[in-house]
């Protein structure tokens, strides 16, 4: 493939980018900064994307990861105790094992991206590379495109199900008490029982 | 070769960002005025002095915001909106960013903003910033959905994801006649992903200022500059995409453009002071319920003229 | 840009995300590595197809459908973690403890 220096230098940096991004999603204290970290790693991906011609799944990573990676935000602030990172944080299991995992994953892929001979074929240059995948979503590969929409559509589906209010013992809130603010503790941030609320103040019964 | 590839389009981009934004401002004014609504000074001084009062006051502290986050937003906003403007193409051959995929490209640029915007007010660590970026990301999901399936209508007849090729399947007709619920629609997107006017939920005066409640200073001029700037982008994806971009009679091509961006940027503007304002809930259903599937109505009739 | 700097770009994307879905406690954090791995797969696919496959459509169709493995992915996992939260108002691993037996 023939490309000038400039296709090299912003290779090298994208690649830094995504690596050091994604590095920083695990190390972050802050989960909302984590999720736009790994939102940094997608689009330096999705511009090596470009760089390698294959203009639509680039740009399509791009949009696509936006707002993926906005709607995990969301849930990070909302079931995370510290999404602000305002406290040093580090909730993490077998740490030891996951960090040898994850060198021995890199070691045996690097390994093969290094050993392995893989038939150099370049791109012809009459491709559309938009025009082709077009072409093969709506031609041959119909079926396969055909099969992720339905199953998109009953994830959809199962995923209103899984998280809707209503289901088949009942409402969704019933057996789900929020946790005390001490071990053991009466359950935070209900109102309390029998309380009357006439009187314009509120008296407190200890 | 460096000067048509790199310096001239690089220019016009710079060159559209800056005066246009003052444009918006410009214009903002006068039709405050000829509305009869009050307003300080000279409508062509007010936004530069403005402008120049902002760079000398010092910017806001909160407590224990994300420095990085809170400062970065206001240029990202604005380098998303430059963005948004290199895939303009102002003639057939003076494109900045003619990409085979430029349209989706556009879509990338309106998800990105719902991500900065959220940024902006998450980041300042106080309440009503917080909300506003909140009313934000539940508003922007909705304008993306709406204008992915208005620009794919855009794109049927011509083909192609290409702005360029966009316009020129516009040479006999122009999209706004072809497909008459497109424009209205996306002017709507555009005023919500500019937050502008009666869609003006996240930075709104009920929230004192929304997501740049507690900005001030230099990061304040940046973040109205770069809203400014964002609407002048649209207008241009709008004038590209609905009003025959670059094509017309007698003048020459950018010419043609910078009126047709001028006629979107009126009709914003004025949408911007006539309409009423929704509350927050009921325009995420309006967005739902009534102009989502009127989108879906648009992609359909584009289909069948796509088709017949 | 070589295939071979493309293929160690996505072995160290991959091992940084098999790092983090095994050491991370909160299933959201432990998405996020699962969406590091199948980041480095996508870039791994375009590589091949732009460097050794030269252009085969197919190549691209691969990483359209690990994007929508991705969404999948996303949307069952947050509906786990509503539901799970729900009944036991937790989003760590640790608390799902009982599934083993």
């Amino acid at each position: 493939m023939n490309h000038g220096i400039g296709v090299d230098i912003a290779f090298f940096l994208l690649a830094v980018l995504a690596i050091y991004s994604g590095w920083r999603v695990f190390c972050t204290d802050s989960m909302v900064r984590a999720s736009f970290f790994l939102l940094v790693s997608f689009i330096a991906v999705g511009a090596i994307m470009l760089l390698l011609t294959a203009v639509y799944l680039g740009v399509a990573m791009f949009f696509m990861m936006a707002v993926e990676m906005m709607v995990m935000a969301l849930f990070m602030v909302m079931f995370m105790m510290n999404p602000a990172g305002l406290n040093p944080m580090k909730m993490v299991h077998q740490e030891r094992v996951a960090m040898a995992v994850g060198a021995v994953g890199f070691m045996v892929l690097g390994a093969m991206a290094l050993f392995a001979e893989f038939p150099e074929r370049p791109l012809p240059a009459d491709l559309e590379p938009v025009a082709a995948l077009g072409r093969e979503l709506l031609g041959e590969s119909m079926l396969i495109f055909e099969s992720a929409g339905i199953v998109l559509l009953t994830t959809m589906i199962g995923v209103v199900v899984l998280s809707s209010h209503r289901g088949r013992y009942g409402g969704a809130e019933t057996g789900s008490v929020p946790p005390g603010l001490m071990p053991g503790g009466e359950p935070a941030g209900q109102p309390a029982q029998g309380e009357d609320s006439e009187g314009g103040h509120q008296h407190h019964h200890h | 070769m460096i000067w048509e590839q790199l310096v001239l389009p690089t220019l016009t981009v710079l060159l559209a960002l800056g005066i246009g934004a003052y444009a918006v401002a410009v214009l903002d004014r006068l039709i405050a005025g000829a509305l009869g609504l009050s307003r300080a000074g000279s409508a062509w001084l007010a936004p530069l002095a403005r402008g120049a009062w902002l760079l000398t006051q010092s910017a806001n502290v909160t407590e224990a915001p994300d420095w990085q986050a809170w400062r970065l937003a206001p240029l990202l906003y604005l380098m998303l909106a430059a963005v948004g403007l290199a895939l303009v193409p102002w003639s057939a051959s003076l494109v900045a960013t003619d990409l085979a995929t430029s349209v989706v490209l556009w879509g990338s640029v309106e998800a990105l903003a719902t991500v900065v915007i959220f940024l902006h007010g998450w980041s300042a660590n106080a309440p009503l910033a917080l909300i506003g970026a909140y009313r934000y990301v539940a508003l922007g999901l909705s304008y993306i959905l709406i204008s992915m399936f208005v620009l794919i209508g855009v794109a049927l007849p011509a083909e192609s994801l290409q702005f360029t090729q966009v316009v020129a399947s516009q040479a006999e007709l122009w999209n706004v006649i072809r497909q008459p619920l497109g424009l209205p629609l996306f002017l709507i997107v555009g005023l919500g992903v500019s937050f502008w006017g009666p869609l003006n939920l996240a930075d709104s005066t009920d929230l004192a200022g929304g997501t740049a409640s507690e900005v001030s200073g230099p990061p304040r001029l940046a973040w109205n500059l770069a809203r400014a700037a964002m609407l002048v982008a649209f207008s241009g994806v709008a004038a590209t995409v609905f009003l025959g971009g670059w094509l017309g009679p007698w003048l020459p091509g950018p010419l043609w453009l910078v009126l047709k961006m001028f006629a979107v940027l009126l009709a914003l503007l004025l949408a911007g002071r006539l309409l009423p304002r929704l509350s927050p809930e009921r325009c995420v259903t309006l967005m739902w319920v009534v102009l989502l599937p009127l989108s879906f109505v648009d992609l359909v009739w584009a289909g069948l003229e796509a088709l017949l | 840009m070589t295939l071979m700097m493309l293929l160690l770009l996505a072995a160290a994307l991959i091992g940084i995300g098999l790092y983090g879905a095994l050491s991370q406690q909160s299933f959201v954090m432990l998405m996020m590595g699962l969406e590091l791995i199948l980041n480095g797969v996508m870039l791994a696919a375009v590589a091949f197809w732009a460097l050794s496959g030269a252009g085969a459509p197919p190549g691209q169709l691969l990483t359209i459908v690990v994007m929508a493995v991705m969404a999948i992915e996303m949307a069952m996992g947050f509906a786990l973690v509503v539901a799970v939260y729900r009944g036991k108002q937790a989003d760590m691993t640790e608390a799902l403890s009982e599934l083993k037996h």
